[in-house]
């Protein structure tokens, strides 16, 4: 059976660019036996969002500063296609790690 | 539904600067009905602050938007630029792309319009789409080209 783990994906409107990144994700990482539950926020939402708890990685397409205890992975690489298996490989390499 | 619209593909867009850009083809969508006279401020504000460049392989574009709340009918503006004009890049503001294409986008609501933002986000990671895209010069071609991968 998948295993359920949620993923915080930031962007700077929490919205748009997020979505993209999250869809890829959940597509993905599915192949690799993760149902991917996956929340889009600002970097501004994101302490809210994360307060929430039970996140296994950030997934940022923007910037995002600030220290949550869970591990940030740089997913730009969704959308532009360059270096995008990086970005599953690392997100595996998390995911992975928690089983 | 639709989001590519002849009345939203422009070509040889002169600008200076990005809040050019964002001013000029934002004009465009708001002139057609399709977002609030708040959305180009918004857009203009929110590029400053999280911007949205991108350098892909083969092309450096941007993807102004904002929320959902200044749209009226979602769809993507597709414009190239007469000259390339710096953007700063989405995933690292300190690095500069020399966008030449711009899709703006007009999402008024994200969880709906994901095959929107899917089909965008497939010609950013299709060589054969930008190689379209780059070689488009009149509207009519640039049209062609938009419609057929963003449907």
């Amino acid at each position: 059976m998948a295993k359920h783990v949620k993923i915080a994906c930031v962007c700077g409107s929490g919205t748009v660019s997020s979505s993209m990144a999250a869809a890829k994700l959940r597509d993905k990482l599915k192949e690799h036996g993760y149902d991917v539950e996956a929340v889009e926020c600002s970097p501004i939402s994101a302490s809210t969002t994360l307060g929430a708890g039970g996140f296994s990685l950030i997934a940022c397409v923007s910037p995002l500063n600030e220290d949550f205890g869970v591990p940030k992975v740089n997913a730009v690489g969704l959308l532009t296609g360059m270096g995008e298996d990086k970005v599953y490989e690392e997100c595996l390499k998390i995911l992975d790690a928690e089983k | 539904m639709a989001n590519i619209h002849e009345e939203l593909i422009l070509v040889d867009v002169e600008a200076e600067n990005y809040e050019e850009v964002i001013r000029k083809v934002g004009k465009t969508l708001f002139d057609n009905g399709y977002v609030k006279d708040t959305y180009i401020d918004a857009v203009v504000g929110r590029e400053a602050e999280f911007p949205t460049g991108l350098h892909l392989d083969g092309i450096d574009i941007a993807m102004p938007h904002t929320a959902g709340v200044h749209v009226n009918i979602p769809a993507v503006c597709v414009a190239k630029l007469a000259k390339p004009v710096v953007f700063s890049h989405m995933g690292d503001p300190d690095t500069k792309v020399d966008a030449t294409l711009i899709f703006m986008m007009a999402i008024k609501n994200p969880d709906e319009q994901i095959d929107t933002l899917q089909a965008v986000m497939g010609v950013f990671t299709n060589k054969e789409a930008i190689a379209e895209l780059n070689a488009a010069k009149t509207k009519d071609e640039l049209f062609s080209v938009a419609k057929k991968y963003i449907k």
